[in-house]
């Protein structure tokens, strides 16, 4: 969630920033900058991880994200960190193109980044105790294990579920919708407006 | 001790060589200066990858001071060491104002202030006090590490 990338992630916020990207008409951005303080660092050339320990909180446009340990792993020839671990009082605060946010929370947060047959794959997946939760302005859901779908902005909550909805919920719309049911995406998905 | 001190001036750079023997072979680009206290300056030692990349640059360590000190250690200033991948690309440069370098651990470690970037300047991280383990590849900032990343970067990162 690079590391999370490094962390949530230097991959997460790339994927995240994938989407909160403007139209085609827009004007070249600058440099999208995430920072990443912790109090301590653990480079391994040999192993390909960067370990942040303690009081780890990155900084992004898009999103915040605090935990306590974050490991990621460094593909062997560059690019894209492939898999990122957050972990212990993992809380990820984001907020979309549309101005929508999210706030987010579970003990481990594992985003993985690869590209199969053509095929994205770009997730979160919040797990551990106590239960995972995502809030967002519409309701709040928990569930044993919670994955976030950043390329289909989409959550699929599997275990113990539980959703509250908030006072501005309501049936879903042709916009604006939530939840909506995807008939292409496993059972327990649903469609999370904005994300 | 006064000759064990001597000999460690003298053959600096052929005891930096050695720490760096597990990569392949090493060279001075040019023999360093020393002053009147024995201290090398201005040295720069190379670690080659091993075959077959062997004519390929694996590591460039330099200071602008090295001071030799009992047990086999060296304190540097201006400690510098980037290093490269097999193509001769650059891969990350590592900077820091002073450190000792162990030539029995191969280890360099400092109390101070860190800085590492890499080749493109993509990726920064600072901090204070630090251990880098030359064998094992492995950096560790011991406090208020800080890492700025422009997302797009390639995550290419060696020690």
């Amino acid at each position: 969630m690079k590391t999370f990338c490094l962390i949530a992630l230097m991959a997460a916020t790339a994927g995240l920033a994938s989407h909160a990207q403007p139209g085609t008409n827009a004007a070249p951005a600058s440099p999208r900058l995430m920072h990443i303080d912790s109090d301590s660092e653990v480079i391994d050339g040999n192993g390909r991880t960067v370990t942040h320990l303690g009081n780890v909180r990155v900084t992004d446009p898009i999103m915040k994200l605090t935990c306590t340990l974050l490991v990621a792993d460094l593909p062997q020839s560059g690019g894209h960190p492939s898999r990122i671990v957050a972990e212990t009082n993992v809380v990820i605060d984001a907020t979309n193109s549309n101005n929508r946010s999210m706030h987010a929370t579970g003990d481990k947060a594992v985003y993985i980044y690869n590209v199969q047959n053509g095929v994205t794959n770009n997730t979160v997946t919040l797990t551990g105790n106590p239960q995972p939760r995502v809030e967002t302005a519409q309701a709040t859901n928990s569930a044993d294990v919670i994955v976030w779908d950043i390329v289909n902005n989409s959550y699929t909550f599997t275990g113990n579920q539980h959703l509250v909805g908030s006072e501005n919920f309501s049936a879903p719309t042709a916009t604006n919708s939530l939840p909506l049911l995807k008939t292409n995406l496993p059972p327990g998905t649903i469609e999370k407006p904005g994300f | 001790m006064k000759m064990k001190c001597a000999q460690l001036i003298l053959l600096a750079g052929a005891v930096l060589l050695a720490g760096c023997k597990k990569s392949g072979d090493t060279a001075a680009d040019a023999p360093a200066p020393k002053d009147a206290a024995g201290h090398t300056r201005d040295f720069t030692y190379v670690d080659y990858f091993p075959e077959p990349n062997q004519t390929q640059m694996k590591s460039r360590l330099s200071g602008a001071e090295a001071q030799p000190l009992p047990g086999g250690l060296l304190a540097i200033k201006q400690f510098k060491l980037e290093t490269f991948n097999t193509n001769g690309s650059p891969q990350v440069i590592v900077e820091a104002p002073e450190c000792v370098y162990d030539t029995a651990k191969n280890t360099a470690d400092s109390a101070g202030h860190l800085q590492l970037r890499s080749s493109d300047g993509k990726i920064r991280t600072e901090g204070d006090g630090f251990l880098w383990r030359q064998d094992d590849s492995l950096l560790t900032i011991s406090n208020h590490a800080r890492t700025v990343i422009e997302t797009g970067s390639e995550m290419n990162i060696g020690l």
